[in-house]
């Protein structure tokens, strides 16, 4: 029954996402073609021809009655059609798509990094509760969590591109490169791949450490570790044995969230870095204000941050069947 | 412990307060009017203390005005979706079918991820500072909201409202002379961490060229020196990047290390959560 509830909420959320999509353009003052034939916009717009336009003008169907254009809209959504790209002269689709390994990759590997260290630190900071070690990692994360992303990506970029030359300044690979084995080609990839995850793992850390270590003072304080303690059992498997485990409970949820964070915070990082994926196509949709491009891409992060916020509930009860009841 | 909480509580409020000052006193401080121009991209003199930019404006003054912009957005935001959010939470915690109806809205609004609806909207409007407002304040209020009425609905339970109830206390009465004064401490800690919020949120959206183009904010003026092309090829970064992200980062800290030492005071109970914003 609560999963039953949890899906109708969620397919609740999703038609509002796409509802908000479709009332964008139209809700805005003028019409969405104006902003592209506006001589005023400080932004220099995307070479508009004849075809372009009705393309554009076919998609948005703007001389239809506004039922038609929303039913045409969701019909074209399940579809699969998101449009045009003005900028790419391409599929909205296809252009989403084709960014989409670099992203995924990207994000997989900062969030996998991520969890296993925002775990350690945390559980080392919750052990080492008021102790000197336990502040000292504690102020640093909070210090280090006041870097927005973006700056922290430039300030990386500087040290370890500008003045070290250790890394590639920016791409996924060095451009019209001809690798002698794949070994080579791998290496080039994590090469490339290294300041951004670093970037995006180290300003995201301080929500999950910050979880982590809450969660460890919570089950520190429970009476089975005291019990634990009363049978005499080693620090060290009261800490893997009876804490980690059920410390690990929130993290769950957190690991969606985390992903959800990261999604966006690819939007700033490859945005520095220019790496091509979903984050930096985002800038340069906003760049040349290549609207339904930009709203093809709102609506596919839109929908794997809630879809990774919906598989972490349905894990969630599974694993811990209090909440049914709450 | 608690010589650290006030250390860094200290700290924290030194930095905010130099800020404000900044902010408030900008005209006086600032050498030059940030948007005259002089000659482009000098390097740093006496005469231009952080030298000028790719249109020949004087960085620092940028820097000094942009301390007003950053502020004003986030303060603004802050302190309405403070206002909006505590009495939309203090409703949904004493009333429970406008409660219902109330978090249904929460819930719905914070599902949705909140930064990159915020980025499309802000590309479908003329930047401008009030614009940004108006955009930051539709999320601005949710996370309030739901605090509070999750404490509302524990404090109304308590043995002292039912008494004042039973003495023919109204509604409205009990919640303004015994909920809200509980809740404060919550208030505050959640309104410095929509502050920080706004604060990254702003930069991040000006970062992305979305920024109001007429009152530059510490985020536009990075924005201008991240898409100057020979930003890395020369120093020029020293005196055009560094100083605009560490002013952001400086004010982050300072809220940040404010927000915690309050917590800890106001409500030693809470586990620290300042942190942990989407950026």
């Amino acid at each position: 029954m609560h999963q039953i509830n949890k899906l109708a909420y969620y397919l609740v959320i999703l038609f509002i996402i796409l509802s908000i999509n479709f009332s964008l353009p139209r809700v805005m003052p003028g019409d969405p073609l104006s902003y592209l034939t506006d001589p005023g916009a400080d932004i220099p717009p995307a070479r508009m021809t004849e075809e372009k336009m009705e393309r554009l003008l076919a998609y948005y169907g703007l001389d239809k009655p506004l039922s038609e254009q929303y039913i045409n809209y969701m019909v074209g959504i399940i579809r699969g059609d998101l449009g045009w790209s003005i900028y790419y002269s391409a599929p909205v689709l296809e252009v989403i798509s084709g960014r989409l390994k670099w992203t995924l990759l990207l994000v997989g590997t900062s969030t996998a990094i991520h969890v296993t260290l925002g775990i350690l630190i945390g559980a080392t900071s919750a052990w080492a509760r008021g102790r000197k070690k336990d502040m000292g990692l504690l102020i640093s994360i909070l210090s280090i969590s006041s870097f927005p992303s973006f700056f922290l990506g430039i300030l990386l970029t500087i040290l370890f591109v500008i003045k070290l030359d250790i890394f590639p300044l920016c791409g996924a690979q060095t451009a019209f490169a001809t690798y002698s084995s794949p070994f080579e080609e791998i290496f080039d990839i994590l090469h490339h791949l290294i300041l951004p995850v670093a970037t995006l793992v180290i300003s995201h850390i301080g929500g999950t450490y910050l979880l982590m270590r809450n969660s460890m003072l919570g089950v520190l304080g429970e009476d089975y570790i005291m019990t634990a303690r009363a049978k005499g059992l080693s620090e060290r498997y009261i800490l893997h044995r009876h804490a980690l485990a059920n410390a690990l409970l929130p993290i769950v949820t957190m690991t969606a969230m985390t992903v959800g964070f990261m999604v966006t915070g690819t939007i700033f990082v490859e945005t520095v870095f220019a790496y091509p994926g979903i984050g930096n196509l985002l800038y340069n949709a906003v760049l040349y204000r290549d609207y339904p491009l930009l709203q093809g891409l709102f609506l596919f992060i839109s929908i794997t941050i809630v879809g990774a916020n919906f598989i972490a509930d349905m894990i969630y009860i599974r694993l811990d069947p209090r909440v049914k009841h709450e | 412990m608690i010589e650290g909480r006030k250390i860094l509580g200290s700290i924290g409020l030194v930095i905010l307060a130099v800020f404000a000052i900044v902010a408030v006193l900008a005209p006086h401080i600032a050498p030059y009017d940030p948007h005259q121009m002089y000659g482009r991209m000098e390097h740093p003199s006496s005469r231009h203390l952080l030298g000028t930019d790719n249109i020949g404006n004087d960085i620092l003054s940028e820097l000094i005005y942009g301390t007003r912009v950053s502020l004003f957005i986030a303060f603004v935001v802050s302190t309405i979706s403070m206002l909006v959010g505590t009495s939309l939470g203090l409703i949904a915690g004493y009333f429970d079918k406008l409660g219902f109806l109330i978090m249904r809205v929460v819930d719905v609004f914070l599902t949705i991820p909140r930064l990159p609806l915020i980025i499309v909207i802000a590309s479908f409007i003329r930047p401008s500072v009030w614009n940004l407002i108006a955009i930051f304040l539709i999320f601005g209020w949710l996370m309030t909201a739901r605090i509070i009425r999750s404490e509302v609905l524990t404090l109304r339970r308590r043995y002292y409202v039912d008494a004042t109830k039973m003495i023919g206390g109204s509604d409205l009465y009990i919640l303004w002379r015994h909920i809200l004064p509980n809740v404060v401490p919550l208030v505050v800690v959640q309104f410095i961490m929509e502050t920080i919020h706004v604060i990254l949120a702003e930069s991040g959206l000006s970062f992305l060229g979305l920024g109001d183009p007429t009152a530059m904010s510490w985020g536009m003026v990075l924005h201008d020196a991240f898409v100057c092309p020979v930003i890395y090829g020369s120093d020029i970064w020293m005196w055009w990047m560094l100083p605009p992200g560490l002013c952001i980062v400086f004010t982050v800290l300072g809220l940040t290390f404010v927000g915690y030492a309050l917590e800890e005071t106001l409500n030693p109970k809470l586990k620290s959560s300042v942190i942990g914003m989407e950026l």
